[in-house]
C-alpha cells in the first residue's frame, strides 16, 4: 500500500480528531443557567447588543447569556428554521416579523407570561409596538429594535438654495417644490450633480408609508385580500413616478448609492430608516437636519425592525430567559440602544429619563425621530416579505419606465394575492 | 519581425487592460483597508489613503477572535480538501477503470445529485447532524463535504484519457488496482487533482450559510461568518475594518491559488486540446 495514500488518510483522521478535541475543550456550566441568544445586528449596532449582553452577564450571577451573532434578519430566520426542524431552538432570538412564528408552536406566548408577571408594566410600551408583536390579537413576542423612515436633509444646501434650514417639508407638495429648488446642474454640463430627493434601496417601505398616508390599505384586517393596488396606492406610485419623470428631482434606480450621495453632499433630502441616524450624523461634514416623513392626506408611518422571541425550552430556562428579555427592554437598555444607534425608544418613560433629556438636548435630531412612534402604523401579515419584494419591483419598473404605475402595482398585488390564496387554501 | 512585434504589443495591451479590470476590485479592497473611516466614502473617491492606516488590520483582528476563525477555516477547508482528494480519486477510479454491474446507472445517479440545490438538503442534513449531536462541532463543518459528485466526475473524465495500455502493462507485472492508482494514475493526473483541490478549498473557504447554521459558539465560527460581524442590518457598516478583515481572509486563498496555478493552467490547456 502506498505511503502517500496512508499519509493523506492519516492527516484527515488527525485533523478531524484534533478538531473534535478543540470542540470538547469548551467548558460546560455547573449550577448557572446558560442561555443562548441569537441576534441579528452587526456593525455598530451589533457592538451595542454585545455590550448590553455583557452588562447583563455582569449583573446576573446565576444566568449567563451567550450572544451569538447570526447575520441579518433573513439569516437568523434560516438558522432558527433549521434549529426548529431539529427541535433544538435557542432560548431567545432576535427576529424580524417575529409574531408570525406563533404558528410553529415552538414559541412561548408572551401574553401569558406578561399577565403573570406583576413587576412588568405593559402600558409603558407604546401600543403600536405591542400591535407589531401580536398574532391574531394576542401578544407573542417582545418589541426590541424598531425604526421608522425619516427624512434626512442637508441644512447647508437648504441655506444655499435660499430655503429655511429650520423648516423641512411637512407635506408632499412642499417636498416637491423644495426638491425642485434643490436639484441642480452646478457645472452646466446638462447632467444633474445635486439631486433634490432620493430614498434608500428599501423602496417598498416608503411606498407603503405613502399608501397609508394617502388613506389606502396594504391588506384587509384579516389578511385575506391584497388592497395596495387600490386607487390610493396607484396615486402614491404615480407620485413616485412623477418625482422621477415629471419633476425630475429624483434619479431613476439609484437607491443603492443614495447614502453615499447624501453623506458626500450630492443629495439634499434622503428618506431612510431612523436607525441610521448616528452613522449619518457621524459621516456627514455638513449640518444634518431630520424630520418626519412628509404627510399626504394624513400622517402615517411604517415601522420596521425586530423583536425578541422566547422559545419553549422548559420552565426553568424560560423563566431565566424572560428575566433576560425584560432586562434587554428595560428603560435603561432602551435608552442606551436609542442613544447609540437611532432605533426609536419603545417605552414612553424613556423620554423623561434625565439621561435621555440630556441626550436630546445635545442631539435634537434623535428626539425628532423618537417622536415618530406616535404616528406609526403596523403592517404585518404572512406574505409581507413577498409583498415587499413585489413592491420594490413595481417601483423599479415605474422608475425605469417599463410599466405605468397602475399596471405595475396590479401585477405586484396579483402575485401577492396568489401566495395569499395558497395559504388560505391550505388552511 | 516588426509586424509581429506590433501584433504582440497590441495583444498584450488588451490583456493588460483586461487584467487591470479583473484586479481592480482587489486593489480597491487593499486601498480601502488602509483608509481612515472618513475617507471610505469621500467624494471624489480617494484612490489612495492619505496615509496608510495599518491600525485597521490590528483593530479588525482584535474586534473578534479572528485567530480562532482563521484556524477553524484552515482546519475545515484543509480537511475537506484532503478527504475529497482521497474519496473522489478512489471513486473516480472505480467508475473509470473497474467493471461491475450497474456501474453506469450508479454514475448517473451520482451526477444526478449535482442537480439538487444545496438549499434543499440543508434542513435534512441539519436534522441528521443534530441527532448525531454534531451541531457546533468540527464534524458538522467537515463530514458532510468529504465526498462530492463534481470531484468524482472531474477525475473520472481525466482518468479516462489515460491510456489503457499502461494499466495492462502494470497488470502483467502483477500490479494491484490500488497500487496502479497510487503509483501511476494519480501522478499522471496531477493537473486534475490540483484543480479539484483548488476548487474544493475555495468553495469550503468561502462557504457561509452552512457554517452559520451549524455553529453557535464563537469558537466554532469560520472566517466568512466572522466577516459578517462588520455588516449591519440597518445601521452603519464598518467599511474600512470589513475590508481589512477581508484582506486577511483572502490571503490563504491566494496562496493556494498560486501553488496550484501552474498545474491548473496545464489542466485547462490539456482538457481544452481534447475538445
Amino acid at each position: 500500500m502506498s505511503r502517500r495514500m496512508v499519509k493523506a488518510l492519516l492527516l484527515v483522521v488527525l485533523l478531524t480528531v484534533a478538531a473534535g478535541f478543540l470542540g470538547i475543550a469548551e467548558g460546560k456550566g455547573e449550577e448557572v443557567i446558560r442561555l443562548s441568544f441569537w441576534y441579528s445586528l452587526g456593525g455598530t449596532s451589533g457592538k451595542v447588543v454585545q455590550s448590553l449582553v455583557g452588562k447583563f452577564n455582569e449583573t446576573h450571577k446565576t444566568i449567563q447569556v451567550e450572544g451569538v451573532y447570526c447575520g441579518g434578519y433573513a439569516e437568523v430566520f434560516q438558522k432558527v428554521s433549521a434549529a426548529l426542524a431539529a427541535k433544538t431552538p435557542p432560548d431567545v432570538a432576535q427576529i424580524g416579523g417575529a409574531p408570525l412564528l406563533a404558528t410553529t408552536g415552538a414559541i412561548v406566548k408572551l401574553q401569558d407570561v406578561i399577565s403573570k408577571d406583576k413587576t412588568f408594566d405593559k402600558s409603558d410600551i407604546w401600543d403600536v409596538f405591542w400591535e407589531y408583536n401580536s398574532f391574531e390579537d394576542e401578544i407573542w413576542t417582545m418589541p426590541f429594535n424598531n425604526s421608522t423612515p425619516i427624512l434626512y436633509y442637508n441644512k447647508d444646501m437648504f441655506q444655499a438654495a435660499g430655503l429655511d434650514p429650520g423648516k423641512p417639508p411637512k407635506t408632499w407638495d412642499e417636498l416637491i417644490s423644495m426638491a425642485k429648488v434643490l436639484t441642480k446642474d452646478t457645472n452646466n454640463d446638462g447632467r444633474i450633480d445635486q439631486w433634490g430627493l432620493n430614498t434608500h434601496s428599501d423602496t417598498h417601505w416608503y411606498l407603503t408609508a405613502m399608501i397609508l398616508q394617502n388613506g389606502g390599505k396594504i391588506v384587509d384586517s384579516k389578511a385575506t385580500r391584497v388592497l395596495f393596488d387600490g386607487p390610493e396606492g396607484v396615486q402614491a406610485l404615480q407620485l413616485w413616478s412623477d418625482l422621477v419623470h415629471v419633476h425630475k428631482v429624483m434619479p431613476a434606480g439609484g437607491h443603492m448609492d443614495a447614502i453615499t450621495d447624501f453623506t458626500v453632499g450630492k443629495l439634499a433630502m434622503f428618506l431612510r430608516s431612523s436607525a441610521t441616524l448616528k452613522t449619518i450624523e457621524e459621516g456627514a461634514k455638513f449640518k444634518v437636519g431630520v424630520a418626519g416623513m412628509p404627510a399626504m392626506k394624513e400622517k402615517a408611518m411604517t415601522i420596521g425592525g425586530a423583536s425578541l422571541v422566547l422559545f419553549k425550552t422548559g420552565d426553568k430556562r424560560e423563566e431565566a430567559a424572560w428575566e433576560f428579555i425584560k432586562w434587554m427592554t428595560s428603560p435603561e437598555s432602551v435608552a442606551y440602544l436609542n442613544q447609540e444607534t437611532g432605533y426609536i425608544p419603545i417605552r414612553k418613560s424613556v423620554l423623561t429619563l434625565p439621561s435621555q433629556k440630556a441626550f436630546y438636548a445635545s442631539r435634537p435630531n434623535a428626539e425628532v425621530s423618537a417622536r415618530q412612534a406616535e404616528s406609526a402604523k403596523v403592517v404585518l401579515f404572512p406574505e409581507l416579505g413577498w409583498s415587499d419584494e413585489e413592491m420594490r419591483k413595481a417601483v423599479e419598473a415605474v422608475e425605469l419606465k417599463k410599466a405605468d404605475p397602475k399596471i405595475a402595482l396590479q401585477a405586484a398585488a396579483g402575485a401577492v394575492q396568489k401566495a395569499m390564496d395558497e395559504r388560505l387554501g391550505k388552511k | 519581425m516588426g509586424k509581429k512585434r506590433l501584433e504582440r504589443l497590441a495583444i498584450h495591451l488588451v490583456l493588460v487592460a483586461g487584467g487591470m479590470l479583473m484586479v481592480f476590485p482587489f486593489l480597491w479592497m487593499v486601498s480601502t483597508s488602509l483608509k481612515y473611516p472618513d475617507e471610505v466614502f469621500s467624494y471624489p473617491p480617494r484612490w489612495f489613503p492619505s496615509k496608510p492606516n495599518w491600525g485597521n488590520y490590528i483593530n479588525a483582528w482584535n474586534s473578534a477572535p479572528f485567530g480562532r476563525f482563521f484556524l477553524n477555516s484552515v482546519l475545515t477547508s484543509g480537511a475537506v480538501t484532503l478527504a475529497q482528494l482521497v474519496t473522489c480519486s478512489t471513486a473516480a477510479f472505480a467508475f473509470a477503470r473497474m467493471r461491475f454491474p450497474g456501474r453506469e446507472a450508479l454514475f448517473v445517479a451520482f451526477l444526478g445529485t449535482m442537480m439538487i440545490p444545496h438549499q434543499v438538503t440543508m434542513i435534512p442534513n441539519y436534522i441528521i447532524l443534530s441527532k448525531l449531536g454534531w451541531i457546533d462541532t468540527y464534524y458538522a463543518l467537515i463530514v458532510p463535504f468529504t465526498a462530492g459528485a463534481f470531484g468524482i466526475f472531474l477525475l473520472r473524465q481525466f482518468f479516462l484519457t489515460i491510456p489503457k495500455e499502461l494499466e495492462d502493462a502494470a497488470t502483467i507485472d502483477g500490479c494491484s488496482y490500488l497500487r496502479f492508482l497510487v503509483s501511476i494514475m494519480l501522478p499522471l493526473s496531477r493537473p486534475a487533482l490540483s484543480a479539484l483541490a483548488l476548487f474544493t478549498f475555495m468553495r469550503e473557504w468561502n462557504s457561509y450559510t452552512w457554517p452559520l447554521i451549524v455553529t453557535n459558539s464563537t469558537n466554532m465560527r469560520t472566517l466568512q461568518v466572522g466577516l459578517r460581524f462588520f455588516i449591519s442590518q440597518e445601521g452603519g457598516n464598518l467599511g474600512h475594518l470589513l475590508m481589512a478583515a477581508s484582506m486577511i481572509a483572502t490571503v490563504p486563498v491566494l496562496i493556494v491559488f498560486f501553488l496550484a496555478q501552474e498545474q491548473l493552467i496545464e489542466a485547462m490547456t490539456a482538457t481544452g486540446l481534447k475538445g
